[in-house]
């Protein structure tokens, strides 16, 4: 999905081949007793009771406590680094640094430590210097401000805008772009222009916004000899695993990482950080665990973040609301890597409406700022944010409703794809019309027109549609059921369950096949040392990659038991199935034998089923899609805006679990909201570069009070079973791309004032409905 | 060019004369005392005028789930780095340490507050609640299990500080409004967005603290 | 985490205000804005002094002359709840209740409310800014969307306080303890402006520290109020408030004040809104003449100019509001 960095401890594992195809994929489930229901996690009880251990809970006997030192300035070159003070201080074991010493331990790991980990020059504020390793965190702390560091302070480009100028400082030599733009272009935009009844051009400008997980960026390592344990707090154990062995030169086989719980990522803990390295080498000259943990600070500076993007679009529309031309032009950074700054940025422009003539060029450039990491939906909800507000002009100025406008242009076929393959399945029309029904979006739009002219607290409603490049999943996935010889349930998979249920949608696939109770299932996940190779848990496609395989061990298993039982009960195995923990005949009622007394389970004790994800469809697409709406209430006077209700209308294919699903919804709105209306990264531009905003506080996570608690969460439940074989579609990062356009177009809707820049703040919206009213 | 952004380094204005002699704090790490809670939670103030130093390990207790713990602690840790990484009650999480999300949450004087921002010393006499301390032996309590039954969590990193808020708001009004359960939990982040899930919990919790009658 | 400092929990006022008195000695009430402060290197303490068993500092209470006492370690979130502040002097209570989070609020102290250091981001931050013995307000040329718009001279800093502009426009007095006599100052003479001393937000000397608040009895027709506008629902500061304390008798207005938070360094009277209101009825046009009276002398930053439409809505709803 994302451009790949050029920085080599970013770097992908090796290519895994593509395990085997199941032995033929099993029919589609049609209607399922467990799957789709609304269920409670099965691993609720350790989260609510605190008994769950997160990586950064883990506690080991004599662990020792990391911290890493960082460059203040946004660009400089380090001259000097003296440990000596540092070292000195009761309780600090270890200091690391690019100017060495290195002890025997490190040495090998020299070059990592000066290319790689402590990068020099320093290209961004937040650029690890130092490290150190001590008796507590405090005197951790104590050593790090005890590092005596000399800089070379140059200049800095703090803004992406101006990082072309002629006189920008170069945060590379090779120059300020990452790359040459990426051009796009379909049909001939000059005619389609020339045919459009109506064509409007706008900027539009989304603000950089950081992950800021719960749980902060970190792990625990461990050396057992030649034997490296993490507790990573990540969303695949396997990536750090790949990552890690490849810089510290190890074979997989002698990494280990375990990652049970994780307090959340959003595409931030996608990959190894600095800190996993670090960890590791300062475990390894101390001889002791370590536990290395990122300040809260350290993770706005240093761990990635949506890239700032400014967009120019331009659409032509015909009177009856046929699309005929857009014209997209992006500019983005990554900061001071490549690191995607317009990843996936013009996707939605090319792909989500039907339209004959496209043309879109997008521009990543470097900046002295933390690189970007894949944020939920990298680039859609930015292009979102234009194209959904220009949507909305464009309905405005052909007097048309603006859910006419976009089931006016519903495609059946991706566009943005070469040879248009079509949409496995696509439910915009039915996000578009379920919705707009089940919120009521007509007579919203009518009583919103009849509020006074003079009222100065004002409503409006506003709705976006949405679509999510990938979400389809894919091969490799590998899943192990077992079941033991009470008839009891293992679950054995490689993927990370970032908080989105996976476990819990996992053991409902099992229960479904098997029919046993999903809390009854025991659940080994996320573990190199124990489980199979899964891929990352992002892109919105654990549950269509893993469940498949996942139902397919759970067929394979049961397609044991149901041999083991023909030869015991003398029958065709066709005529036997698997109810509730006892095989029974379908076509004679009193032939059955429960699996505690099958004979060739309890002869081997454990049968054990693997299944594997079969490929795609070829010549296929598979996508997700979206619509939601939103009623707001504004206060001219003072800009505030209250959100009075959201809806989620979604087509992710089946409905796995009825209750995470929605859960999914709401945080994606949630999300969203924080995007459009109070999430910035603010950088000193015009003095030192530094962020000043780097803390929960002055940087704005919507709290309780900023979401509605009205949200309504409208499953457009179809299953895809041409997709995958259990007809599952991800939901985690569509929910989140319309949310803020929706929010706009409520703005607008309320006071007749178009926010092209977020955030839609009490102090942008005052400034702007002080300002000259824009016309109809 | 060089920019002047003098200040602009911290660390490089420090100096290391402040840090204080530890030398054997690794072998009183983990050498916590626990006890039964003997009678109240009665303070124990050092005496008026009577200086820990910086470079001192104090005694102190901590009367925590009703249990009494005895420590060594620095007067400047803080009562989640204790709770966490001294007595193992990881049940409280660490998200900001700077009193801004809410994850280290437990009742004190049985209100809600931020165990990041609370020195362990402060916290000395007075009963705390974690969210381990909501538990009936191995049962879930009541607030814990609206959590549960409601999804009111995802990554559930944030999730014992929400329990630990929503406890606080039923402890003081045991049937609150909608508007009085927003506000009470307006303190606490939950970054995966699960708030309203989070509403419906908090009073489901009411619900069943009144199922269980006085026994919650 | 933060450095190490020494502690102590003395027993009784005397005894604090000794310790207090040393160089480098610092106050612990809440301490949410103190720990804060050692976290990010604002300051440095030596020592840090436990109020902690300063029972008598705590607690609300009528006195006999008729004021209202508020003992200076009385919880923020025990004055938003007390029954006779919510039923005399509304404006507190609501400024109260709209400070920071609920757990701020239970822990952090009215005293400590009134006497917390500025919330500018290069104050708080890496940068050695004037206020913190520095040669440069970096706000003046950064990123100053949350600075002031009055009152700013060399430094541009706001006062962050909820609490102080609601005592402020009810008339309070501050009682503070200190190594010579104790002293009272009325609200009006406690906070500093840059104009004054940079350095500084409060009268307070070392080793001072202020024991209690004291509201006058309300006059016969007092109505009070505190509206703030912030950046989202909860744990924010003000980008714009207004404490009201208005003395309406026979539907008109007799006196009272008028108080900004958001807008200046220290917590900000206008008296050009007070002037405009002054014997009206707060009609319509008067509450819009009265919110552009005070903004007359705004002079907003390159990043604040917002905040000039800003006070006039809320300044006009809330004199709209307090006539209702």
């Amino acid at each position: 999905m994302t451009d790949r960095p050029d920085e080599r401890y970013w770097e992908e594992g090796a290519d895994v081949p593509e395990t085997p195809a199941p032995q033929g994929d099993p029919a589609p489930w049609g209607t399922t007793e467990v799957v789709g229901t609304p269920r409670p996690r099965v691993d609720a009880y350790e989260r609510v009771s605190g008994s769950a251990i997160y990586p950064s809970d883990v506690t080991l006997p004599g662990m020792l406590y990391g911290a890493m030192l960082r460059c203040p300035h946004p660009h400089a070159t380090v001259r000097r680094v003296d440990l000596s003070a540092a070292a000195a201080l009761p309780g600090v074991r270890a200091v690391l640094s690019a100017f060495g010493p290195f002890d025997r331990a490190v040495a090998p790991h020299e070059e990592l430590l000066r290319d790689d980990l402590f990068v020099n020059p320093c290209r961004y504020e937040g650029e690890a210097v130092a490290a150190v390793a001590a008796d507590t965190p405090y005197i951790a702390a104590d050593a790090l401000r005890a590092i005596e560091v000399e800089y070379e302070v140059h200049d800095f480009v703090a803004d992406e805008r101006r990082a072309l100028d002629a006189d920008a400082p170069l945060v590379h030599s090779s120059g300020n772009r990452v790359a040459q733009p990426n051009r796009y272009v379909r049909g001939d935009v000059a005619q389609g222009f020339a045919e459009a009844d109506v064509v409007l051009e706008e900027e539009y400008r989304t603000e950089c916004e950081i992950h800021t997980p719960m749980e902060l960026h970190g792990c625990v390592a461990k050396w057992d000899g030649d034997m490296l344990t993490l507790w990573e707090s990540t969303q695949g154990v396997f990536t750090i695993q790949s990552q890690t062995a490849s810089s510290l030169s190890m074979p997989l086989s002698k990494v280990r990482v375990i990652g049970h719980y994780m307090g959340g990522g959003f595409g931030s803990k996608l990959r190894a950080g600095k800190y996993t390295l670090i960890a590791a080498l300062l475990a390894k000259q101390t001889a002791r665990p370590v536990k290395l943990f990122l300040t809260r600070e350290e993770t706005y500076l240093a761990v990635g973040n949506r890239p700032p993007t400014t967009m120019l679009l331009k659409a032509g529309v015909k009177r009856d609301g046929t699309l005929t031309a857009l014209e997209f032009t992006g500019l983005g950074s990554g900061g001071a890597y490549r690191a995607g700054g317009t990843s996936a940025l013009d996707f939605l422009i090319r792909d989500l409406y039907l339209c004959p003539n496209v043309r879109t060029e997008t521009a990543d450039v470097y900046m002295n700022a933390g690189p970007a990491r894949p944020f939920r939906a990298p680039g859609h909800p930015q292009a979102s944010w234009a194209l959904e507000q220009m949507l909305d002009a464009l309905a405005h100025a052909i007097g048309m409703d603006p859910t006419e406008l976009r089931l006016k242009n519903v495609p059946t076929v991706s566009q943005a794809r070469g040879g248009n393959p079509p949409y496995t399945t696509t439910g915009l029309e039915a996000c578009i019309r379920e919705g707009a029904a089940a919120f009521g979006w007509q007579e919203a739009v009518v009583a919103t027109a009849a509020q006074p002219a003079d009222a100065p607290i004002r409503r409006g409603v506003g709705m976006a549609a949405a679509l999510w490049v990938a979400g389809g999943g894919g091969p490799p996935s590998t899943a192990i059921v077992k079941v033991l010889r009470d008839g009891s349930v293992n679950l054995n998979l490689g993927a990370s369950d970032i908080g989105t249920g996976t476990k819990t949608v996992m053991a409902m696939v099992v229960a479904e096949e098997l029919d046993v109770d999903p809390d009854a299932i025991h659940i080994e996940h996320a573990d190199t040392g124990t489980t199979p190779y899964a891929t990352s848990s992002g892109g919105s496609k654990t549950v269509p990659t893993e469940s498949p395989a996942v139902r397919a061990a759970a067929i394979d298993v049961k397609r044991q038991l149901i041999a083991f039982a023909a030869e015991q009960l003398e029958v065709d195995p066709a005529t036997l199935t698997l109810r509730d923990g006892r095989i029974v005949s379908t076509s004679d009622p009193g032939t059955e034998v429960p699996l505690r007394e099958l004979r060739g389970l309890a002869s081997r004790g454990t049968v054990t089923g693997i299944g594997y994800r079969g490929p795609n469809p070829s010549g296929k697409a598979v996508n997700p899609f979206a619509a939601q709406f939103c009623e707001v209430e504004v206060d001219t006077r003072t800009g505030e805006v209250r959100i009075l209700r959201f809806l989620g209308a979604h087509d992710s294919g089946r409905v796995m679990n009825r209750l995470t699903y929605q859960n999914q919804v709401f945080g994606g709105i949630t999300m969203g909201i924080g995007f459009g209306m109070t999430e910035v990264r603010i950088l000193d531009v015009d003095q030192t570069g530094k962020m000043v905003n780097r803390n929960w506080h002055d940087y704005k996570l919507p709290t309780a009070l900023d979401v509605p608690a009205d949200m309504t969460c409208v499953p457009i439940d179809r299953p895809d079973d041409e997709a995958n074989t259990t007809g599952a579609k991800g939901i985690g990062e569509p929910a989140t791309i319309p949310t803020a356009a929706a929010v706009a177009n409520a703005v607008y809707n309320a006071t007749g004032v178009r926010m092209t820049d977020t955030t839609i703040d009490p102090a942008r919206l005052v400034a702007a409905l002080d300002g000259p009213r824009k016309g109809e | 060019m060089s920019k002047d952004v003098s200040g602009a380094g911290d660390c490089e204005q420090r100096d290391s004369g402040r840090v204080s002699r530890r030398g054997f704090l690794s072998s009183v790490g983990t050498g916590a005392l626990t006890v039964a809670a003997v009678g109240s939670a009665a303070a124990e103030a050092a005496p008026s005028g009577t200086v820990v130093q910086a470079s001192e390990l104090t005694k102190v207790a901590l009367h925590i789930n009703g249990r009494r713990h005895e420590l060594l602690a620095e007067p400047r840790w803080s009562l989640s780095f204790v709770l966490r990484e001294e007595l193992g009650l990881t049940g409280t999480k660490s998200g900001c340490d700077r009193g801004e999300c809410g994850a280290c949450t437990v009742l004190i004087d049985d209100v809600p507050r931020y165990a990041c921002m609370t020195l362990a010393v402060e916290a000395e006499g007075k009963p705390i609640v974690t969210v381990e301390g909501l538990m009936r032996g191995e049962e879930l309590g009541p607030t814990q299990q609206a959590f549960l039954e409601e999804d009111a969590f995802q990554c559930g990193y944030c999730t014992p500080g929400q329990i630990m808020a929503a406890e606080g708001i039923l402890r003081a009004n045991p049937d609150p409004s909608l508007d009085e359960v927003r506000l009470g939990v307006s303190g606490n982040l939950c970054r995966c967005g699960t708030y309203a899930h989070i509403f419906k919990a908090a009073r489901r919790a009411a619900e069943l603290k009144r199922e269980m009658g006085g026994a919650a | 985490m933060l450095p190490s400092f020494s502690y102590v929990r003395p027993a009784s006022l005397d005894d604090a205000v000794q310790h207090l008195a040393a160089a480098g000695a610092r106050a612990h009430a809440g301490g949410t804005d103190l720990i804060g402060c050692l976290r990010d290197g604002v300051f440095e303490a030596a020592k840090v002094v436990s109020l902690a068993d300063l029972s008598e500092l705590r607690g609300i209470s009528d006195s006999s002359s008729g004021q209202l006492r508020i003992g200076a370690l009385t919880t923020v979130a025990e004055v938003a709840a007390d029954p006779v502040v919510r039923e005399r002097y509304p404006a507190l209570a609501q400024a109260a209740a709209a400070v920071a989070s609920p757990q701020l609020r239970n822990q952090g102290t009215i005293g400590g409310n009134i006497c917390q250091r500025p919330r500018c981001w290069y104050f708080r931050g890496e940068f050695h800014c004037l206020r913190k013995g520095g040669t440069t307000c970096y706000a003046l040329a950064g990123e100053n969307q949350y600075h002031c718009i009055l009152g700013g001279s060399r430094c541009y800093i706001v006062h962050s306080s909820d609490i102080a502009p609601a005592l402020l426009a009810l008339g309070a007095t501050v009682r503070i303890a200190g190594p010579r006599d104790g002293r009272a100052v009325p609200l009006d003479e406690f906070f500093v402006p840059p104009s004054s001393d940079v350095e500084r937000e409060t009268v307070l000397e070392q080793g001072e520290v202020v024991t209690e608040i004291l509201l006058p009895r309300p006059e016969v027709g007092l109505r009070s109020s505190y509206r703030k506008v912030r950046g989202r629902g909860a744990w924010d500061f003000a980008l714009a408030g207004v404490a009201l304390a208005l003395v309406i008798t026979d539907g008109r207005v007799a006196g009272g004040r008028v108080v900004l938070s958001g807008a200046a360094p220290i917590p900000w009277r206008s008296r050009e809104v007070e002037e405009a209101i002054q014997g009206t009825a707060l009609e319509p046009d008067v509450c819009r003449r009265a919110a552009e009276a005070a903004m007359r002398d705004a002079q907003p930053l390159k990043r604040n100019g917002y905040k000039v439409p800003l006070f006039r809505g809320v300044i006009e709803e809330a004199l709209t509001a307090i006539r209702a």
